[in-house]
């Protein structure tokens, strides 16, 4: 009999065993009693909904997408899929909130703030104006904005360094994502320096678009798919018509290209999966099998705390950041426990997700604080804004850290 | 003091259920006696289809007529135990479409509406048919639960009179001369004997009726046919799914609550063994082999557990041979068939006429009692279905929606009666289906519940993708709080609880359910330390 | 990534054996494809509590001897009474060194209590949840059985007829507080760690120490469900220190606060020897150089490989996939090693739930060095310990967790020699 062999249900949700491992490592049921719960929300909920769309629960909504349930969980169950697919599925069809439009829409607002950045900070950094977002928006007047860059880094590159990339013998492509060309353009050019040491040149993708991590989060589902359809073709063309490899320096950029495309999207990447990676992991695999060295100053002393972002634990490739901080001398690295900041995009902006947002990131800013560290270190652009709004301590991506420490 | 009633009925399968509710309904003094839980047997034991009478419209024009009537009925007097989801016949490559021109003309000769459609439309309204379908046909079938239909037609027949005693076991039928005056019962509660006196008995027992009628010296003359079947993990299809073809062997695929299930096998068991059916591995391969012919995706789902029923098929009475065999309605007055006055055996048809089984039984006793009252079974609703499911939501819009959703498709407007007074009533006892505390407190209190196993026929604790796993300590953990003798009850329940959950379980136990058992041991036999209380108490 | 040893499975076996040989100065790496079923845990680590044929045991050194003589492929028959009776002191050494206090003898058997009274003869227990060294004498008359209302994994009706089989007098006692209240809003996560979490509160523990005191007036002991002191370590001395009478700890239905302690407490404890702990990956395939497993290929880290002299199989049995049951055979999924198992499905189990099924004693094939056989032949540098050992029966004869501690120190010791 040939049926039945592959006995692992193809229907993912049924691989779950109710063992309730899930629910242990929930930051959001940890703290907020409205949420269901993943276990609730997931396989057990996505049962209820075969059987009758009317299922559906609204408050699905509090769903961080963290993933930390999928990490956890023994049988392999994509629990935060199964929940976000349902939203996809069964949820709201329109979602015209102009607050979720505006946190959605990241490289629209980007594009619209940088050229008036200075004026644009201050204005958001205002109490009155915060209190206006609060009241109309639903923005929480408590969460402190990123600030935006005075001009883009594609703008930067295609004036100042686009030639001198081209030149380099071995290319490689990058997905900047909005954080870097809105927001913080010099990790950009830190990653640009780093791999120029390694004798890289470093290319931009045709065309590149918001990732469309927050447009899937606030249910601007297809909106989303037009974005990703956009990035798979640029990143088909770096990969197959030139073969290059897609590097990123943001991990939930990372992630979204590679596993919430095809798990949520529904749009198949296998041929260029593999192609789409974090920088750190590029560079450790470079490094590590002999193909480039990096070499250093000597610095003073530096005490970083690495704080693993969801996404990153999720993908599983923290030990690739925390590899290379350890290669740099004087810099003594200390491992955070791996846990939700709370912020998750775009989430923690909302102001009904306020309170939960700082209660999941309770602890790690505890941990931070206590650390000793004089800076935190992570891949996540989000994570960063939580732990330099929460905690005394600035926070800077890995490769920025490294490459102030070039020789 | 020995109770006197007008009939007493044997059996709370459907079919008495049906007949005491039937009874009640005019003003008959009635008593139901059931051995074990109620809709224990066959009734619970099928594919809990609503039949539109299709399949039997080729083969049986008689049965394909009561079916549809009583699919109409039951419909409007029984809706909170009916989804109405129609069903495709589908003709695969294999099956040509000579039988569907045939198929389809027999459904019209017996009124049941059969609207051919294009394969494209039938693979759009069912995703999960086996696509390479190159015929189908629509016709009214649903799905029925047949729990809550007993259950219903219980509660009914309670508030118009009725005295219901479960776990009380017929011993005797009590003869005097030709007449059958009464029985004498063992109660396995109180582990005493009574005796009860009535006009009339009615035997309706299933295939445990061939025993019954022996008790009386008559032969009624039963073939136990095995049926068995596979339930699924969640719901695959949403419309039933039937091979068109003469009917066969593990072609009807049903979507019922939560689940989907296929069946069934037919192959005929000694006497001895109804009570103590076991699925065989041959029969699952059977299942899954022929199952997934008609939904390919079974081949990769989940099964959660296997389960096998006996039908009481008789044999013509006009051939000793026991050849012929009807799958129609059999009602023997044996006053006249036997010359033995007071005893009346209803036995063979579905659980799709089951009220029709119940009328021409009741009608009977009437006759032979003197009642004049018509039969009002097919126009009165059952409790829980005289309200719309949207009225009923109306009404309870403060509970969480999982859970009203579940509880309404339970209990019809009965949910409405369920206590979500505070969070402490609305936590779940059962993850899986969505069963609170109040839910398991009010089956218990209102719906007999004797036990975690009569539980689950009420409230689907358990039935849900662990199995028991997760609820069935907290459901027993709820049931033994009232005093020790409840604990120390509970505790053994809980034991034949899980035992009978692995029964069912074991014939499918690999993958994702040995995995579950694996789990289920570690948890009960582990951590518990719970052993089998059942056995220690029977040799002791 | 280059490892000495790469562990596959982050259960109590492997994280015991990465411990062992991280101590050992060994660079390890443990790829675990979730949390492991550490997160059941009854609060106790059994060795032998029965006999094959269900005779309990009293003292599990001498039963081992016996066990080698009538089931000798029994992970201990195999791995020997010698080895075993040296390495008993090192396993609890191991827990302790993570922060985890344990007590027992492993001459002789005390019972834990389960969350239904129930007693059970075990090895190891961790300190403060209640055990007895009789099960026919408990050690209070009169005792107060403490649950948090509208709990459902906790059963004190349950434990007190037991109880008062011994002639114990059993007073209840519920607790509530507007957090616990809080919680509940959400009908499904009423659960230990939840509850656990509102007792980590300094103000919510005084509450508790409070009602405990009021409840337990004339009672010699105080029982309470597992539910304290998930984000604190301290909050169960804290409570005790704030309640005159003796308190102890039983364990709830899963998921289990002393169980998801012990997995961090041992995870921390790995971490910090240097190992590397990968979470949530699966291991897809493994490239094989002269019968030896040169490197594993992962889920997650795709081209960049494991590589690793030694590889330890800690995958478990069915629950966590370590094995796999089709309808007709039983699979090692990772390697496709050889399995141990009948071929007719059913032999598998009997049609009651609480016998002895056969099917809880299949697992990997291995030969007396407990190296996994694949092809009928053994692989040189690939060991298997823990659950997915073939030949015994975890629960029934409660030695689950002793297999898996001592297969774990078994396992090290031989990769330590072979060098």
């Amino acid at each position: 009999m040939n049926i039945q062999q592959n006995t692992v249900s193809e229907n993912n949700f049924e691989q779950c065993i109710k063992c309730t491992i899930c629910t242990v490592y929930c930051p959001v049921a940890a703290v907020n009693p409205d949420y269901p719960g993943p276990k609730q929300a997931g396989p057990d909920g996505e049962r209820l909904r075969l059987k009758q769309p009317g299922f559906f629960d609204s408050a699905l909504k509090y769903c961080l997408n963290c993933k930390r349930c999928e990490v956890a969980c023994p049988s392999n169950v994509r629990i935060g899929d199964i929940i976000q697919s349902a939203r996809i599925k069964y949820g709201p069809r329109k979602n015209t909130s102009l607050r979720n439009f505006v946190l959605a829409n990241t490289d629209l607002v980007g594009s619209l703030a940088t050229p008036f950045a200075p004026v644009v900070n201050s204005v958001v950094a205002l109490k009155p104006v915060r209190f206006m977002m609060d009241k109309v928006m639903a923005i929480d007047h408590r969460r402190v904005f990123p600030k935006y860059a005075h001009g883009t880094f594609t703008s930067w590159y295609n004036k100042h360094a686009a030639a001198a990339q081209a030149a380099f013998p071995k290319q490689v492509s990058y997905f900047h994502g909005c954080y870097v060309n809105y927001n913080n353009p010099q990790l950009g050019k830190d990653l640009i320096r780093i791999m120029n040491a390694l004798g890289y040149g470093v290319r931009l993708l045709d065309r590149e678009k918001c990732c469309g991590v927050a447009l899937i989060s606030n249910g601007l589902y297809n909106q989303a798919r037009r974005q990703a359809k956009i990035n798979l073709k640029s990143i088909r063309e770096a990969v197959t018509d030139r073969d290059l490899d897609v590097i990123t320096t943001s991990s939930t950029c990372t992630f979204t290209l590679r596993d919430e495309y095809p798990h949520l999207l529904e749009l198949q990447n296998d041929d260029v999966r593999d192609r789409i990676e974090l920088a750190t992991r590029y560079l450790y695999r470079l490094i590590r099998s002999g193909q480039g060295n990096l070499k250093f100053k000597e610095g003073a002393p530096l005490r970083v705390a690495y704080h693993t972002p969801c996404h990153m634990e999720k993908m599983g490739w923290a030990n690739y950041s925390i590899e290379l901080l350890r290669m740099i001398p004087g810099v003594e690295l200390v491992v955070l426990d791996s846990q939700c900041c709370g912020i998750a995009g775009t989430y923690g902006f909302k102001k009904e997700n306020y309170r939960t947002s700082q209660a999941v990131g309770e602890s790690l800013f505890r941990q931070i604080e206590e650390s000793g560290a004089d800076v935190v270190a992570t891949d996540c652009e989000t994570c960063k804004w939580q732990i330099e709004m929460s905690t005394s301590k600035p926070c800077e991506h890995p490769l920025t850290i490294l490459a102030s420490r070039l020789a | 003091m020995n109770a006197v009633y007008d009939v007493i009925i044997v059996g709370g399968g459907a079919t008495g259920a049906g007949v005491a509710r039937d009874c009640a309904l005019r003003g008959i003094k009635v008593l139901l006696l059931e051995r074990s839980d109620i809709s224990t047997g066959a009734t619970g034991r099928n594919h809990g289809l609503l039949h539109s009478g299709a399949r039997y419209a080729v083969t049986d024009h008689e049965s394909a007529v009561e079916c549809i009537k009583e699919n109409r009925i039951l419909r409007k007097i029984a809706a909170h135990c009916v989804e109405e989801t129609d069903g495709l016949f589908i003709s695969l490559p294999e099956d040509g479409l000579e039988y569907q021109t045939v198929f389809v003309e027999a459904c019209r000769k017996a009124g049941i509406r059969a609207d051919v459609i294009d394969p494209q439309e039938a693979k759009r309204l069912e995703p999960a048919a086996n696509p390479s379908l190159i015929g189908a046909v629509r016709v009214p079938d649903g799905a029925v639960d047949p729990f809550r239909l007993t259950a219903s037609n219980i509660l009914d027949a309670k508030a118009h009179g009725a005295e219901v005693r479960t776990y009380m076991e017929v011993t005797e039928l009590i003869r005097e001369q030709d007449r059958i005056v009464g029985v004498k019962a063992y109660d396995y509660h109180a582990r005493t004997e009574e005796t009860f006196y009535a006009q009339v008995v009615v035997n309706a027992g299933g295939i445990w009726g061939h025993g019954i009628a022996a008790k009386a010296g008559i032969t009624v003359n039963m073939l136990p046919a095995k049926g068995a079947l596979l339930i699924f993990g969640h719901r695959v299809n949403n419309l039933v799914l039937n091979r068109c073809r003469k009917p066969a062997d593990a072609d009807i695929l049903v979507p019922g609550d939560t689940i989907s299930l296929i069946g069934t096998t037919s192959s005929k068991v000694p006497f001895e063994e109804v009570d103590n059916m076991i699925v065989t591995p041959a029969e699952v391969d059977l299942l899954l082999r022929e199952g997934e012919k008609l939904s390919p995706i079974l081949a990769q789902t989940r099964i959660l557990r296997a389960y096998a029923g006996v039908r009481p098929l008789v044999a013509s009475d006009d051939d000793p041979s026991g050849r012929t065999v009807s799958r129609g309605i059999v009602l023997l007055d044996h006053a006249q068939r036997d010359g033995m006055q007071g005893f009346i055996t209803i036995t063979g048809g579905k659980l799709m006429t089951y009220r029709l089984m119940a009328e021409w039984t009741t009608d009977l006793i009437c006759k032979k009692i003197g009642v004049k009252e018509v039969c009002r079974t097919a126009e009165i609703p059952l409790p829980g279905s005289a309200e719309s499911k949207e009225e009923v939501e109306k009404k309870i819009r403060n509970r969480p929606i999982t859970q009203r959703r579940s509880s309404i498709s339970r209990h019809g407007a009965m949910a409405v009666e369920i206590d979500s007074e505070n969070s402490l009533k609305n936590s779940l006892v059962c993850e899986c289906e969505e069963v609170s505390v109040g839910e398991v407190e009010y089956a218990m209190e209102h719906l007999g519940v004797n036990n975690l196993i009569d539980l689950r026929r009420r409230t689907r604790v358990g039935m849900g993708t662990c199995q028991g796993e997760l609820c069935a300590c907290r459901a027993a953990g709820l049931m033994g709080k009232k005093d020790p003798v409840c604990a120390r009850k509970a505790k053994a329940d809980l034991a034949s609880f899980l035992n009978e959950r692995w029964k069912g379980m074991a014939p499918i136990a690999w993958g994702d359910t040995l995995r579950e058992s694996e789990y289920t041991t570690w948890v009960y036999q582990g951590v518990c330390g719970l052993s089998d209380e059942t056995t220690k108490i029977a040799v002791k | 990534m280059k490892f000495d040893v790469v562990i596959i499975g982050g259960g109590l076996a492997g994280m015991v054996c990465g411990i062992r040989l991280a101590e050992a100065g060994k660079k390890c790496a443990i790829v675990s494809q979730g949390q492991s079923a550490i997160h059941f845990s009854s609060g106790s680590f059994d060795l032998l509590g029965r006999m094959p044929d269900g005779t309990e045991v009293s003292d599990p050194i001498a039963a081992m001897a016996e066990l080698g003589k009538i089931a000798p492929e029994h992970p201990y028959a195999i791995m020997g009474e010698k080895f075993c009776a040296e390495h008993l002191q090192q396993a609890p050494e191991i827990l302790r060194s993570a922060g985890i206090s344990v007590s027992g003898d492993c001459r002789k058997n005390h019972f834990r209590i389960t969350p239904m009274g129930k007693m059970k003869p075990t090895w190891l227990t961790i300190d403060g949840y209640l055990t007895t060294a009789s099960s026919e004498r408990l050690p209070f008359e009169k005792v107060c059985i403490i649950n948090v209302e509208g709990f459902l994994d906790f059963y004190p009706e349950f434990i007190a007829e037991e109880f008062r089989k011994q002639g114990v007098v059993c007073n209840f006692g519920t607790i509530n507080l507007p957090d616990l209240e809080r919680i509940r809003r959400n009908p499904s996560e009423m659960r230990s760690v939840n509850i656990a979490r509102v007792f980590d509160r300094e103000e919510n523990l005084e509450v508790l120490a409070a009602k405990i005191r009021e409840m337990a007036s004339g009672c010699e002991a105080v029982i309470l469900p597992a539910i304290i002191g998930i984000g604190r370590d301290d909050a169960f001395d804290v409570l005790k220190s704030k309640v005159n009478t003796p308190l102890y700890l039983l364990p709830t239905l899963p998921p289990s606060i002393p169980g998801i302690k012990a997995q961090q407490a041992l995870q921390h404890r790995f971490r910090s020897l240097g190992g590397e702990y990968f979470l949530g990956d699966t291991v897809l395939s493994a490239e094989w150089k002269d019968g030896r497993v040169k490197e594993l290929f992962t889920a997650n880290h795709g081209d960049i490989p494991f590589r690793a002299d030694h590889f330890v199989l800690a995958t478990g049995s069915f629950f966590s996939k370590g094995l796999v049951a089709t309808p007709d055979r039983i699979v090692e999924p990772v390697f496709g090693a050889d399995t141990v198992f009948t071929p007719d499905r059913a032999e598998w189990y009997t049609l009651r739930f609480f016998d002895r099924q056969n099917y809880q004693a299949f697992g990997v094939r291995t030969d007396r060095s407990l190296r996994v056989v694949k092809e009928g032949v053994p692989i040189e540098n690939l060991y298997c310990a823990g659950a997915g050992l073939a030949g015994f029966h975890p629960v029934q004869e409660g030695c689950g967790a002793g297999v898996s501690l001592l297969s774990a120190l078994f396992v090290a010791d031989r990769i330590l020699k072979g060098e």
